[in-house]
């Protein structure tokens, strides 16, 4: 009973430590990159870090509607 | 059916709304502390953000509890009947605005919980209590929530800090402003799917003991909605006390910090509710501040953060307390349960006139130059 809530607890703990500093990572690079692709002068080279940061932003919404489908129990 | 009988269910839906109303009151601190101590969000625009989605969170999720006290009571051996819940929601009520007087998150559902336990004791004697189960899903979880989240918000907090470092900090704390109102309504949505829950629960389950209703059956729609509308009303009035507390009281909060925190917050209160065991919202999110201080290695005011522990552990026992008393007292009859309205209508008034002498709102709740918490804080940064 008590290693039972122990092992849930243990989950949580994991899986609140990867999410959220997944999450952070992502949304923490997303930004990092936006503002290396800022460009005074269009030079096809800052495409990278701006692409790079979109699909982290992307990422960021995805987890958020994951979070939001999880909450909502209409959806399962 | 009997008017004796109408007049007690009427007054449980009555309290158990002034207990919804109290619970969104208290726990707008929980979502929106951050974003209001960052000016992430203006405080106005914060508290109806929160309290819409407090609404839209009652009606998204209805499934509500098949036990009122979760296995707290060993409800095979004693029926909780309605004096019980009217005895248990108004030590609840008593407990939540006692701690927003002074300014301390609290757990609304610890509250209702222990006023229930408090109830049963003196109504039905201790072994109705399951006391068990009070200490693997009250106080257990009370510490181990406050651990977990700290742990999340301080690693969170140290990856944005590396992966941010050197970069314009202007910039940053304008980027984070967007990502930490996502994660702070995240927040807000999921505290109105779970507690407006526990009162449509309770007016629920009053109306099929009095026969009003088909047993395991779900909420009324009109349930549902003066539910909803009751947290969502608390939750715009919103808790200054408490907000200012967990924005200014703890710790300086950025919004970097603010994201991880809301972000930790939120991921802790989702994982542990699907895996059965939810976690107190308000002690998640107090150790996600803790812990985006930390992680941040900027001072934490500790004694603000012992005050809020020993609030959290006499939680339970205090409104037992007040629940328990007041249960003796309606044990007496019709007249008992009027002068325990009476006397917790007096209380109520009694607290809000204290709250007058030092009052905390839109306008003043991102001020620190108030009472000791300045003195505090004043001498940790020193």
């Amino acid at each position: 009973m008590i290693e039972q809530e122990l092992m849930s607890f243990l989950t949580v703990l994991v899986v609140a430590i990867v999410v959220a500093g997944g999450i952070s990572t992502l949304y923490a690079l997303g930004l990092r990159l936006w503002a290396a692709g800022a460009v005074e002068v269009d030079e096809g080279t800052h495409l990278l870090p701006r692409l790079g940061s979109v699909v982290c932003f992307a990422a960021c919404v995805a987890i958020v509607l994951f979070a939001l489908w999880l909450m909502i129990p209409l959806f399962h | 059916m009997e008017i004796a009988t109408l007049i007690v269910v009427v007054m449980v839906i009555v309290t158990a709304l002034i207990f919804d109303f109290t619970n969104g009151f208290h726990d707008t601190a929980n979502a929106m502390a951050t974003s209001i101590a960052t000016g992430a969000l203006k405080p106005k625009t914060a508290v109806i953000a929160a309290g819409t989605l407090n609404l839209i969170g009652a009606f998204l999720s209805t499934e509500v509890a098949q036990t009122i006290s979760g296995g707290l009571i060993n409800e095979q051996a004693v029926t909780i009947g309605p004096e019980f819940i009217f005895a248990g929601l108004v030590g609840a009520i008593l407990w939540n605005l006692l701690t927003w007087l002074v300014g301390l998150p609290s757990s609304s559902s610890h509250a209702l919980f222990g006023g229930l336990v408090g109830a049963v004791i003196v109504g039905a004697g201790v072994e109705g209590v399951n006391f068990m189960g009070v200490l693997t899903k009250i106080l257990i979880p009370a510490l181990v929530s406050v651990v977990v989240a700290a742990m999340a918000a301080t690693f969170a907090t140290k990856i944005i800090g590396l992966i941010t470092k050197g970069m314009d900090e202007g910039k940053v704390e304008s980027g984070f402003r967007h990502g930490q109102t996502v994660t702070a309504c995240l927040v807000a949505l999921s505290h109105g799917t779970n507690d407006a829950q526990k009162t449509m629960g309770i007016i629920t389950l009053t109306l099929v003991a009095a026969g009003l209703q088909p047993s395991g059956s779900g909420p009324e729609l009109w349930v549902v909605a003066v539910c909803g509308f009751a947290i969502a009303l608390g939750t715009y009035m919103g808790g200054w006390r408490v907000i200012r507390t967990l924005g200014k009281g703890l710790t300086e909060i950025s919004t970097p910090q603010g994201f991880a925190a809301e972000a930790s917050s939120a991921t802790t209160i989702l994982v542990s509710s699907h895996l059965g065991f939810a976690l107190s919202t308000t002690q998640v999110c107090s150790g996600s501040i803790i812990g985006s201080g930390l992680g941040k290695g900027t001072p934490v005011n500790w004694s603000v953060a012992a005050r809020m522990l020993v609030a959290w552990l006499v939680t339970f026992p205090a409104a037992g307390i007040v629940g328990a008393l007041a249960c003796a007292v309606t044990k007496v009859g019709m007249w008992g349960v009027i002068v325990v309205a009476a006397a917790a209508i007096a209380a109520a008034l009694v607290i809000l006139r204290l709250s007058h002498r030092n009052p905390v709102n839109s306008m003043n709740v991102n001020e620190r130059s108030d009472v000791k918490l300045n003195a505090d804080t004043a001498a940790q940064a020193a």
